[in-house]
């Protein structure tokens, strides 16, 4: 799910940086320091929207450094369980198939991929698909996937997706 | 794990009539998933209704029929709790429960995707896939082959090299501030893997990081046709010294499918189903950059590759002049022989190797034109027969140049076994005519260098391993059609033809194992392990071989390495010439076999590099290629890829040795075979306590009685420099003691050898050649000091004087033959060597 809210961040600045472009240095590091993270608690930093303040930087003793607490808000993407979203397939194998949601990865086990779906090895590229071929879900494809369990660590987040449910599988355009 | 099972029941405040199940019994349910349909009695929409899961698990039982009426708190059906068989990232991927929460055991253990090992599922579900893909390849009538990249099909170097060599690719792995790799594909890979691939399920299998193989595999295999996602790289691999222990993971249903080809057995502890390929070399003075640690292998360092040095300093000179006449490369290649006397060898072979040079360009061009040729199997062997008239060009050339003449006899003979009307054959001929007056030129102006030369090209040819390795060292010269086609790319003679044998090889395997397979109506499924040594063994079948200077008079034929390559491809070999003999292979002409033979028409004499020849390209090589000749050759040894021992094809192949925790595990349990890491049982640990605190107990009770002995079997590693170590320990504590010491030694000594002899392999060997090099030192120092009597001398010292030491060289030969009762005559000397270091540590301490 996507939020927008309000997040902090320090920024520590070089001191080389100490001139009349300051503020802009420490808005254009912020961009970059903070946009395509993960936190565990807040999900994936998509983009930030709006720079609210900039607060009085603090020079670090001995250092130099200057730290800038700053908030920002930002849109963020945070999964959760039971949420269905549209992804891509990354890759098919006999275990399952893997897809990704934008940076989310996610795994979907062949248990949860309807029984009608058989696994196709020979075919290039590997794919899962119906008897009568209606149905076709290789690499690239996009499916409806709903999540049934993640696993945040500071660093990320992955996800297990399943395809049993209505309205779940190959979106067909 | 105990399954829970949980009985479903119904929900409503009303009964309720099942109209449909959704659901059978025994199938798997994720959370969600719709079990049931129905409409609840008494409603007047009618409105049917479903009923989902809210738990994940396998349905056990259904208890209610489709149109009965259940009423509330009645069962449904019966649901046995997910037993998380498919686990990814301590997720459980059927239910998405929380593996590191709550104590939950997963029985997920086998990572059966080559790439992802955070991605495992039970051993249930590992057999069930594993059964459905060996069902499958048999179907499709196909055989799993596991490639090894590094000097099997690929070879890469990190050194620096000219950036416009064909057919190398280039590529930095971490980012454009890392080292650039430069790998070059054995020629014809792409066509190789594309043949390969209808008969085989190919997999990639290798040493390197997964970043680097899966790069590499792009360059293979463009489109992921060939290798899919079936890449294992040395992130993936259990054991970094070994690629045996992740077989069972990815094959959990037996390894009885799966081929396997790699430049090194010791990765795969000799496995019977490896076909050792001949290691890949281009680069020169590069290795293997991806060999396991402490596995480096050198053996091809040095020898074989292409000095690139030269091909810059060509580059140079092509761009200069742009006109090729026939006789420009022969004056280069004298001025660079002048220049460059590190290779005495290219000088002596510039006239011949002119000769060779167009002869090969005539194999390439055969080979592709019959790329072109529908029929494959016929232009083939045509190939090959080309390929080695050429070959065996070049080898002539390059070891004997007197010979020339009989070259000459080949090209006739090529001329005469190759006169089936065909359109390139004229032109064959054609060439070889020329070929032939060529080397009648040669012949006069070599003549007179082949004298001076003779002595420096034997050391440099003693060095060579085999003949082909040998080739790349020619000078590299540009094909004229990579001229023609883009004057910045230098095509570099490639002489490696290996893969064209190795398809052969692998065809014939799967022809082997589906014939063998239709014969058995059981639908059994016959073992690759066992079908690829006999088809090994048939290649040198009904051949009788009998050596001549091949196997040393202390070896037994049986032991020598001549005679196990020669039984593995299924020959008999006989110790002296009899009717029978087909075959002699003869080290060098003049010996009483060799005269024996010459007498009996039949019996076909050739040099060991037939033998060799044989053993790589699995087939019965012509042997009018390697007749015995002039002086003979220096090959005596196999090459290090054809010296397979013959496999112990009646004993149960040891399935996983690597690991010793898989024989502790008596169970037999499928998961304990799968990772060793999972597989200590308490037994076990309590096994392995018991074994350390053994090893205490020992080392307590033997340093309170004597503390210069130590435990039996540590015995056996104590270097000699321990030896002293413990010595000078003991004589700094107790100098006042000396008598109490030297009583001490010899029994030490003494059962330090007769402790050491008794372990049967090559440690009774090396172990004393030890002492010598310790007693030589020590005897320096000894000479030194001066103190030295007449009694307590040691061999060497007499040996330097010029004295008779046969004590010494008779236990040395005697020990080679691995007899037991030559240390004791060795006895003497080296306690007598013991005490004389002994005395001076004393002395000096005094």
């Amino acid at each position: 799910m996507f939020y927008h809210i309000s997040l902090e961040h320090e920024i520590l600045l070089h001191p080389q940086y100490f001139g009349p472009q300051l503020l802009e240095k420490v808005k254009t590091k912020l961009y970059t320091e903070v946009e395509g993270t993960c936190t565990g608690k807040y999900g994936f930093v998509i983009a930030v929207t709006t720079i609210d303040s900039i607060g009085a930087g603090l020079i670090l003793p001995g250092q130099g450094f200057v730290v800038y607490p700053v908030k920002y808000k930002a849109i963020v993407f945070r999964p959760f369980k039971g949420e269905v979203l549209d992804a891509v397939v990354r890759q098919v194998n006999k275990v399952g198939m893997f897809a990704e949601i934008g940076p989310l990865s996610c795994f979907i086990s062949h248990h949860s991929i309807p029984a009608e779906m058989e696994f196709c090895p020979n075919v290039n590229p590997q794919c899962y698909k119906t008897k009568d071929e209606d149905v076709v879900i290789h690499a690239e494809g996009e499916i409806r996937l709903k999540i049934v369990g993640t696993r945040v660590d500071a660093s990320g987040i992955f996800a297990i997706g399943t395809l049993m449910d209505d309205y779940l599988g190959l979106i067909s355009n | 794990m105990a399954e829970k099972t949980v009985c479903i029941s119904q929900q409503q405040t009303e009964p309720i009539k099942i109209s449909k199940w959704k659901v059978r019994e025994g199938i798997t349910v994720s959370v969600g998933r719709p079990l049931l349909l129905f409409n609840i009695l008494g409603d007047q929409k009618a409105q049917q209704r479903k009923l989902k899961s809210t738990q994940a698990g396998t349905i056990q039982k259904i208890l209610a029929k489709e149109g009965d009426v259940v009423n509330p708190g009645e069962g449904l059906l019966e649901l046995s709790a997910c037993s998380h068989p498919t686990i990814m990232h301590d997720m459980c991927a059927e239910c998405g429960a929380d593996l590191r929460k709550n104590d939950i055991v997963g029985s997920a253990s086998v990572s059966m995707v080559h790439a992802i090992p955070d991605l495992k599922v039970s051993e249930e579900v590992a057999r069930k896939l594993g059964q459905a893909d060996s069902e499958r390849l048999i179907r499709d009538r196909k055989l799993v082959l596991l490639v090894d990249l590094d000097q099997t099909l690929i070879h890469t170097t990190n050194d620096n090299i000219p950036p416009n060599i064909k057919d190398v690719y280039h590529f930095q792995l971490y980012g454009p501030n890392s080292r650039w790799y430069h790998t070059r594909l054995r020629p014809a890979t792409h066509k190789f893997l594309n043949n390969i691939h209808d008969f085989y399920e190919l997999h990639i299998c290798t040493f390197g990081a997964r970043n680097y193989a899966h790069t590499i595999a792009l360059f293979l295999d463009g489109d992921q046709k060939i290798f899919s996602n079936r890449i294992l790289s040395r992130d993936e691999c259990f054991d970094p010294t070994s690629k045996k222990a992740n077989l069972k993971a990815l094959f959990p249903c037996g390894d009885n499918m799966v081929c396997i080809i790699d430049d090194r057995e010791d990765v795969w502890s000799h496995a019977s189903n490896l076909i050792h390929v001949k290691p890949y070399h281009f680069f020169q003075h590069t290795g293997d950059i991806n060999a396991p640690p402490g596995l480096n292998k050198q053996e091809n360092d040095e020898h074989g590759g292409v000095d690139l040095t030269k091909i810059r300093g060509k580059v140079i000179k092509k761009k200069i002049d742009t006109v090729q006449s026939d006789e420009l490369p022969r004056t280069e290649n004298d001025d660079n022989s002048k220049e460059n006397e590190i290779y005495p060898e290219v000088q002596k072979l510039d006239n011949s190797q002119e000769k060779c040079d167009t002869l090969e360009e005539n194999g390439t061009i055969v080979i592709s034109q019959e790329k072109i040729k529908p029929s494959p199997e016929k232009s083939d062997i045509e190939k090959n027969g080309v390929n080695i008239e050429s070959q065996e060009n070049v080898e002539k050339a390059k070891g004997q140049t007197e010979k020339i003449a009989e070259i000459g006899n080949n090209n006739n003979e090529k001329t005469e076994s190759e006169g089936s009307p065909k359109p390139n054959n004229e032109n064959e001929e054609v060439q070889t005519d020329c070929n032939e007056k060529e080397t009648m030129e040669n012949k006069e102006s070599s003549h007179n260098e082949t004298t001076e030369n003779n002595d420096i090209n034997k050391k440099a040819g003693s060095n060579e391993i085999s003949k082909e390795q040998q080739q790349p060292n020619l000078q590299p010269n540009p094909e004229e059609n990579g001229k023609k086609s883009d004057d910045d790319l230098i095509e570099i003679e490639d002489p490696d033809d290996y893969l064209i044998y190795l398809e052969e090889i692998l065809k014939l395997v799967h022809k082997e194992f589906y014939d063998e397979y239709d014969l058995m109506e059981s639908g059994d499924v016959p073992d690759l392990k066992k079908v690829i040594p006999r088809v090994r063994r048939h290649v040198l079948k009904g051949c009788h071989l009998a050596f001549s200077g091949l196997v040393p008079w202390h070896v037994e034929l049986e032991r020598s390495r001549a005679y196990q390559v020669a039984r593995s491809l299924g020959a008999t070999v006989v110790q002296e010439l009899d009717d029978r003999t087909t075959h002699l292979v003869a080290v060098r002409p003049g010996t009483a076999k060799v005269n024996a033979a010459r007498r009996r028409k039949h019996l076909k004499i050739v040099t060991p590099d037939w033998l060799w020849c044989c053993a790589e390209r699995w087939e019965h090589a012509d042997e009018r290629i390697f007749p015995l000749k002039g002086k003979g050759s220096k090959n005596r040894h196999p090459p290090p890829h054809c010296s397979r021992p013959e496999h112990h094809r009646d004993a149960d192949y040891p399935e996983h040795q690597a690991p010793g925790a898989r024989k502790r595990t008596p169970s037999g349990r499928f998961m304990d075979t799968i990772n060793p890491l999972m597989s200590f049982s308490r037994d076990d640990i309590a096994d392995m306590d018991k074994e350390v605190e053994d090893i205490f107990a020992d080392d307590s009770e033997s340093s309170d009685d004597e503390p210069a002995k130590p435990d039996a079997h540590m015995e056996k590693n104590i270097s000699s420099e321990s030896f002293e170590d413990l010595f000078a320990d003991d004589s700094d504590d107790e100098p006042a003691k000396p008598d109490a010491h030297m009583e001490q030694i010899p029994e030490f000594v003494e059962k330090n050898i007769s402790s050491s002899s008794d372990s049967e392999d090559s440690m009774t060997g090396e172990f004393p050649k030890g002492f010598k090099r310790k007693r030589q030192d020590e005897e320096a120092d000894l000479l030194e000091d001066s103190y030295v009597s007449e009694e307590d001398e040691s061999p060497s010292v007499r040996f330097r004087r010029g004295e008779t030491v046969d004590d010494v060289l008779d236990f040395e030969l005697e020990d080679t033959q691995g007899s037991v009762d030559a240390p004791d005559e060795v006895d003497d000397g080296e306690w007598n060597m013991m005490g004389a270091a002994l005395e001076r540590e004393f002395l000096s301490n005094n």
